[in-house]
């Protein structure tokens, strides 16, 4: 520890020790004074037996271990300086570097929380995620039904729980305003599964799940929030869908299950499902297919063991109910994270990967600077040589000031880092799961700042290896002849590379771009402008089929009063946004076996819908007052399906048995009375989905969401609705409350925000490329100042310098973009996934990049070449 | 070494040390002045000497070196493993016996 108080008397010591050594010249040359040697040369002699005093200054006060820190810090308090005094050299290295790194570090960032992070549970890479492959149109996993769930859990060997769930939305009345809150549904063991304890209470037991039960766990969240964290209620009823359930327990703090966005505030057993209120309870039907399954592997299982066994449970089943099961013959049992997070990897990787692209450029960038300020540089670098500075020092002190700006541009790249992540989360939205957990930690500060220390240290090298090793007393003055040297080359070089790298982000971002757009660009299918929708949520009790159905009615009728409402109807689900119900059902005209029995996507709806949505009614008729549950069961169909199941012909008046029916009508042949234009179901789709809508008073399932088409700004209507649905029963809870261009624009929200984000890339890209070329350029005009002004002494015109110059450059570019376009092919095969439609256009959109960088290098190199066309030869030849 | 004892006899500043070594060695020995500054703050820096500021024989405001005790035990050992060092030497640069 001595060494800190030796620091501290540094200063002291500094002092003592130079004045002593002033003495002893002084005693020295006074004694060779005294010999008879005047004084002057006394003291020159004395200092030459002596030796140089600064050195042995410098040597004692090494002794007290200063040197190494001292010269750090005035290392870098020089290097400081000297970047002052340079501003647009730092400032342009530090933008750089801050631009390159900072989006690195986000996009580092995001892949950490929403691929690298385990699942926050104990054991995390034991959860595995367990679904049905439907090998129809390709294998791919689908849902369990419950009896389905029920055997696997019963005959499966390999997991030590095994739990269903599915989202639900639920209300919360009897005190306050009704709430409605995100629910789910769940087989009795989640706790155990995912070894969590609930804060106070207990979790569900086996025998919760009988039908009758009614149990729930509420969230920490909402004991604090709606009870006020009053124990007490543990133990009591609460009125969940008006109906009384016992609070067995609160979950712990920040639980959330299933995890996502979505925070889920109550969780009830599956004997919800099972006193449903249909003929057979969905617990029975092994058709119904709407559960997820994750579960835990037995320790000592592996994850293939236990597939295999789930397997052999699966084929078990095939034999058993080959109706049910002859499209299901096998399961997917994979890691829940995979599961979870499997679609976005590939997209957040190909986004690391463009991220990367702009540090390569950046650093390209850096390096073009660098080399050119230590060419610069190369007259001081002699002169300090000359005087006696060691070379390790005069390396030493370049790489500091590299460093320096490398730090800094680390630095500033974290506040980009910063910014970046913070734009980034509302702009994801729903297309990126878990990105709310992204955030700059210290593994990925670390990763930053290597970064930039490996870049100022790799960039230094070939400077610093130029300034040991030149033989800089021959010399080199600014300007000199010999316009271009090895150096040159080597810059030339790194500008091609940023063309290149360049180039292929453009094409990328401007694919994406194409795509986002012309996904954006489709017709929906309707006039989404103007119109508000919101859902609410009637409980079975008392509100089932003529009740429901009478109360819709009525909400309809006093919503039509309200003024500014041109037209109001309901119909779930709603288009745009991607919910789909897929029944089967049976041609009259053909019919099939039930295996065989063709699906398709249904809807129910109110009469007038299709005129409050703006779909366009091509055949027959809309439903209206005649379609009750006594008349004559009826269908509308769009003309997608009308296209497939009846191509060529009149749809109107054929009819199907659909598989869907209410009690009443059982294998009911419905008649098509109408045909309607295709509206979008799901707005990333390629074609339109072919849909058959029922009418709601025939098919009185659920309260569908209600459309809303009014005169007046959509959201100024809320608070209407909320007063005629209030006037109707105080406890129906209106929720989901948006217009149709909100929810069509959150339908595009990934391919928007990957094209937005490419697009940030190429710009940040192309501004750099641009910087590159210009520096380049620039400094190399300044080097050749002496040879233009010859030029043009000789009778070069300034036409001629001019194109001197822009020749350079553009054949720099040209390279760049002949190597590019590797790039750009590549790139568009890599994204062909996410294209939805562009393909024919790509060649097109690829040489837009392609002129875009060439028009950019253009202006780039304009500059530069101005500035030489008027070079005047006499100042030129003057600048030796 | 030399030094220590030097200054062991008697408390000096630099260049007086520098002379005294001289004398006393009969000018065999002549300390490189160069090294002497870097030496007295490496013995300094391990305790073996003090420093204070005096007054020297010609009026000088000069830095006076004194050993401390454990710059006492150094030169002990310094010197006995010096002598042995010595007898060493001479044992094996014994005139060879006729």
């Amino acid at each position: 520890m001595s060494w800190i108080t030796d620091l501290l008397r540094r200063r002291r010591i500094d002092r003592d020790l130079a004045e002593e050594i002033r003495q002893h010249l002084d005693e020295k040359a006074d004694e060779l004074a005294a010999g008879g040697m005047p004084r002057e040369e006394a003291l020159q002699a004395a200092r030459r037996e002596f030796g140089n005093p600064t050195l042995i200054e410098e040597d004692s006060r090494a002794v007290w271990r200063w040197t190494a820190v001292e010269a750090l810090a005035a290392d870098l308090r020089y290097a400081a300086r000297q970047l002052r005094r340079s501003p647009s050299f730092t400032l342009a290295t530090v933008l750089t570097l801050a631009l390159g790194i900072g989006a690195n570090t986000a996009v580092f960032s995001v892949v950490n929380a929403v691929v690298l992070l385990p699942l926050p549970f104990p054991e995390p890479d034991r959860l595995v995620a367990v679904e049905s492959i439907d090998i129809r149109g390709g294998p791919h996993p689908t849902s369990l039904s419950y009896p389905t769930f029920f055997d696997f859990r019963a005959r499966s060997r390999g997991f030590e729980h095994l739990v269903s769930y599915r989202d639900n939305q639920f209300t919360l009345s009897g005190f306050g305003a009704p709430l409605q809150v995100p629910g789910a549904i769940v087989s009795w063991n989640l706790f155990p599964l995912l070894k969590v304890q609930p804060a106070l209470g207990r979790g569900f037991l086996p025998s919760e799940e009988q039908r009758g039960e009614r149990v729930v766990v509420l969230s920490y969240e909402l004991w604090q929030g709606r009870f006020g964290g009053d124990p007490s209620i543990v133990g009591r009823a609460i009125a969940v869908d008006r109906l009384p359930h016992t609070v067995v327990g609160i979950a712990p703090a920040g639980f959330n299950f299933p995890v996502g966005r979505r925070r889920v505030q109550i969780w009830t057993t599956l004997a919800r499902d099972a006193a449903s209120a249909t003929v057979n309870p969905i617990t029975e039907q092994r058709g119904a297919r709407l559960l997820q399954a994750i579960a835990r592997l037995k320790p000592g299982v592996s994850l293939a063991e236990a597939h295999a066994q789930l397997d052999g449970v699966a084929a078990g089943m095939v034999r058993e109910y080959p109706d049910v099961y002859k499209n299901l013959p096998r399961t997917s049992v994979r890691p829940e994270l995979e599961r979870m997070v499997g679609d976005t990897r590939w997209a957040l990787f190909v986004l690391f990967a463009a991220v990367t692209l702009v540090l390569l450029i950046a650093c390209a960038n850096v390096a073009n600077l660098l080399l050119a300020r230590t060419a610069e540089r190369e007259r001081e670098f002699a002169v300090r040589l000359a005087i006696g500075a060691g070379r390790a020092r005069v390396v030493r002190q370049l790489l500091s000031e590299n460093l320096l700006v490398a730090l800094l541009g680390a630095g500033a790249g974290i506040l980009v880092a910063f910014a970046a992540l913070s734009a980034a989360r509302p702009l994801a939205g729903e297309s990126i799961p878990r990105i709310e957990l992204a955030s700059i930690d210290t593994r990925v500060l670390a990763f930053s700042v290597v970064i930039a220390l490996l870049t100022a240290f790799l960039f230094s090298v070939p400077s610093a290896l130029r300034v040991a090793g030149a033989r800089l007393d021959r010399g080199r003055e600014a300007g000199a002849r010999g316009s271009t040297d090895a150096n040159d080359g080597f810059r030339g070089a790194l500008v091609v590379v940023q063309v290149a790298l360049g180039l292929t982000l453009l094409s990328a971002a401007g694919l994406l771009l194409a795509a986002f757009l012309e996904v954006a660009r489709r017709d929906p299918g309707c006039a989404p402008e103007g119109v508000l929708t919101f859902q609410i949520s009637l409980p079975d009790n008392p509100y089932r089929d003529e009740k429901q159905a009478a109360f819709y009615e009525s909400l309809l009728e006093r919503l039509a009063q309200v003024p500014g409402v041109i037209s109001v109807a309901g119909g779930v689900p709603l288009p745009l946004t991607g919910q789909q119900m897929q029944i089967s059902f049976d041609i009259e005209e053909r019919p099939a076996p039930p295996p065989a029995r063709p699906s398709s996507d249904m809807a129910i709806v109110t009469p007038g819908f299709f005129k409050t949505i703006g779909a366009p009614l091509l055949r027959g008729r809309d439903f209206d007052a005649r379609d009750t549950e006594d008349a004559p069961p009826v269908l509308i169909v769009n003309q997608a399906f009308a296209d497939k199941f009846f191509p060529g012909e009149d749809a109107v008046g054929k009819r199907i048995v659909p598989g869907a029916n209410s009690r009443r009508n059982q294998s009911m042949k419905r008649e098509i009375v109408g045909v309607v234009g295709n509206v979008r179901q799901s707005p990333l789709g390629a074609e339109p989905e072919p849909i058959y809508y029922f009418p709601y008073r025939q098919l009185t399932w659920m309260p569908p969401a209600t459309v809303v088409r009014a005169a007046i700004p959509p959201h100024a209507l809320e608070s209407s609705v909320r007063a005629v649905v209030a006037s109707l029963d105080k406890e129906v809870p209106v929720y989901e409350i948006h217009t149709l261009d909100e929810v069509l624009w959150s339908g595009v929200a990934k391919p928007r925000f990957l094209g937005f984000l490419l697009g940030s890339f190429a710009a940040i890209a192309l501004a750099l490329t641009m910087v590159g070329l210009y520096g380049v350029l620039a400094y190399s005009v300044a080097r050749r100042t002496r040879e233009i002004g010859i030029r043009v002494a000789l009778g070069a015109t300034r036409g001629t310098i001019f194109g001197l110059v822009v020749r350079r450059a553009m054949l720099l570019v040209g390279i760049g973009i002949a190597l590019g376009l590797g790039g750009a092919v590549a790139g568009e095969r890599l994204l062909s996934r996410m294209l939805y439609g562009v393909g024919p256009r790509t060649p097109l959109l690829v040489s837009a990049a392609c002129v875009l960088i060439a028009l950019t290098a253009a202006l780039a190199a304009s500059l530069p070449a101005r500035r030489a066309a008027s070079t005047e030869p006499v100042e030129a030849l003057r600048m030796e | 070494m030399m030094v220590l004892r030097t200054l062991q006899r008697r408390p000096l500043h630099g260049y007086a040390l520098v002379q005294e070594i001289k004398r006393a060695s009969n000018e065999l020995l002549q300390i490189e002045e160069g090294s002497l500054y870097p030496a007295l703050q490496r013995m300094l820096k391990q305790g073996w000497l003090r420093a204070r500021w005096g007054v020297s024989p010609t009026g000088r405001r000069v830095r006076l070196y004194q050993v401390t005790e454990a710059g006492a035990r150094r030169l002990e050992s310094e010197v006995s493993s010096f002598e042995r060092m010595l007898e060493g030497i001479r044992l094996v640069l014994a005139p060879v016996k006729p």
